[in-house]
């Protein structure tokens, strides 16, 4: 039984969703320091090091003290910057992050029986909405280099859009594969088609390309030619400091997080676990949530972790492995999930 | 379509959210941030040295034509996201399927066309 909404609040509600789903960004500002926290936490861990650990228990501190330290830093603004695009490239990162977390569902509470997706928003082409969200953080990454007029900036930022250029085509392939056993493009009708088989299983191939194209899109470790300190002096963000760095860091991290959240929504089966019925009002309230954060942290040290496992790739292997190699097996496995779809569905 | 349009108004107020708070931020920082000027301190890095010539140097054409070869191909998967909703449950599965076998089919001789004339390889 569906829950009754008064008449007159129906044409107010998506602005007291909008307005309400605001407070998620506080949250996912939350999360990135755990994100960051519990990055090196586990890193300090796979190198026998102790990590932060002086300020607040276990370091848990350590990331507010950053921040404050980024606070009171001096905003510097080389001579020969582009003041335009300097300062303005921010709004292109955290745009990004903010207009992909409006359309992510965070978990999803069953009430009586039926399901409510805690989405700020629901459209129903919410993957390709998503997905474009996602691109556009690559405007902010070579305003920034542009701007800075620095030379390993730049030569960041034209690494980066190499990068960027070949990983978007095999992820957009492989998400298409994914719809098209569902036969929409929403996220939440995806997940929610996975209650008994989550996707992973039917199509390895496409969480592999999957996977890798969205480590590449973030550029976390083994792709983050744009930054690479040793040879690059950190790419694009050489000019970047104090809280403009920070905001660009922290989007960075939101970025990881929603990357996650993807992952285990379109292929872990999202807030799913197979035989779960949430028959107990309390436990249909908090275990789906609670199901999708842990697939979330899951897949989260999944990333870190790889991040030690794997050293840094050369631009020229980075451009091989996305056309040369993950393209053909993508297209493979949208011919596998076709095929696938049709034999579920007859 | 007042469903569709209203899915979208929380996607405003993001975004109205997300123009604001970066130049807010970097409002607060300039009010709580020390302030010193020297000479040499707004100059661009360039490990330690004097920077010599501008940055804005011109890239290798051949770094074009890789963005050309992305462009064909996102627009190849474009075309498939409206397909994938279309193909099952309106009567025109098997045409659906082999029409859009044909098309990537054709996008494939590209692909191989490309690979041969080494536009995906990265400048030697």
């Amino acid at each position: 039984m569906p829950i009754e909404i008064p008449e007159f609040i129906l044409p107010l509600l998506p602005w007291i969703r909008g307005t309400v789903g605001l407070s998620l960004i506080g949250v996912i500002f939350l999360g990135a320091m755990g994100a960051v926290w519990l990055e090196r936490k586990l890193s300090a861990d796979i190198q026998s090091r102790m990590g932060p650990c002086r300020v607040g228990k276990y370091g848990l501190l350590q990331l507010v003290a950053d921040a404050i330290k980024l606070f009171t830093k001096e905003d510097l603004k080389p001579l020969n910057a582009d003041s335009l695009l300097f300062n303005n490239a921010n709004i292109f990162m955290i745009g990004s992050v903010f207009l992909m977390l409006v359309a992510i569902p965070v978990g999803a509470v069953f009430i009586n029986g039926v399901e409510y997706p805690l989405a700020v928003t629901q459209m129903d082409i919410s993957v390709l909405y998503i997905e474009a969200m996602s691109a556009i953080s690559i405007f902010g990454i070579f305003m920034v280099a542009y701007g800075s007029n620095n030379k390993y900036s730049l030569l960041g930022a034209f690494r980066n859009f190499a990068r960027m250029v070949g990983y978007e085509v095999p992820l957009g392939l492989s998400v298409v594969s994914v719809a098209v056993m569902t036969g929409s493009l929403s996220i939440v009708e995806i997940s929610r088609s996975q209650g008994l088989l989550w996707n992973i299983f039917l199509q390895p191939l496409g969480c592999f390309v999957f996977f890798v194209s969205l480590m590449a899109d973030m550029g976390r470790l083994p792709f983050d030619q744009n930054e690479s300190e040793e040879e690059l002096i950190a790419g694009w963000i050489t000019e970047y400091c104090g809280m403009r760095f920070g905001l660009g860091f922290f989007a960075e991290y939101i970025h990881m997080i929603l990357g996650s959240f993807l992952v285990a929504l379109l292929f872990l089966g999202g807030w799913n676990v197979p035989g779960f019925v949430a028959n107990n009002a309390v436990l249909g309230l908090i275990a789906p949530t609670g199901f999708l954060l842990i697939k979330v942290v899951f897949v989260l040290m999944v990333i870190i972790g790889l991040r030690w496992a794997v050293p840094r790739f050369r631009i020229d292997q980075v451009v091989d492995l996305s056309w040369k190699k993950l393209f053909p097996l993508a297209l493979l496995n949208l011919v596998w999930a076709v095929g696938l779809g049709l034999y579920l569905g007859a | 379509m007042s469903e569709i349009i209203d899915s979208y108004i929380p996607v405003a107020i993001f975004l109205v959210v997300a123009l604001v708070m970066p130049p807010m931020t970097m409002f607060m920082v300039k009010q709580l941030s020390p302030r010193s000027r020297a000479a040499g301190k707004y100059t661009t890095y360039e490990s330690g040295s004097v920077p010599t010539g501008t940055a804005r140097i011109q890239f290798n054409v051949e770094y074009y034509l890789y963005a050309i070869a992305f462009v064909l191909f996102d627009v190849e998967v474009l075309f498939l996201y409206p397909w994938v909703t279309v193909y099952k449950g309106h009567g025109i599965t098997s045409i659906a399927i082999v029409e859009m076998f044909i098309f990537v089919f054709i996008l494939l001789f590209g692909y191989i066309y490309l690979w041969k004339k080494e536009a995906l390889t990265w400048v030697k």
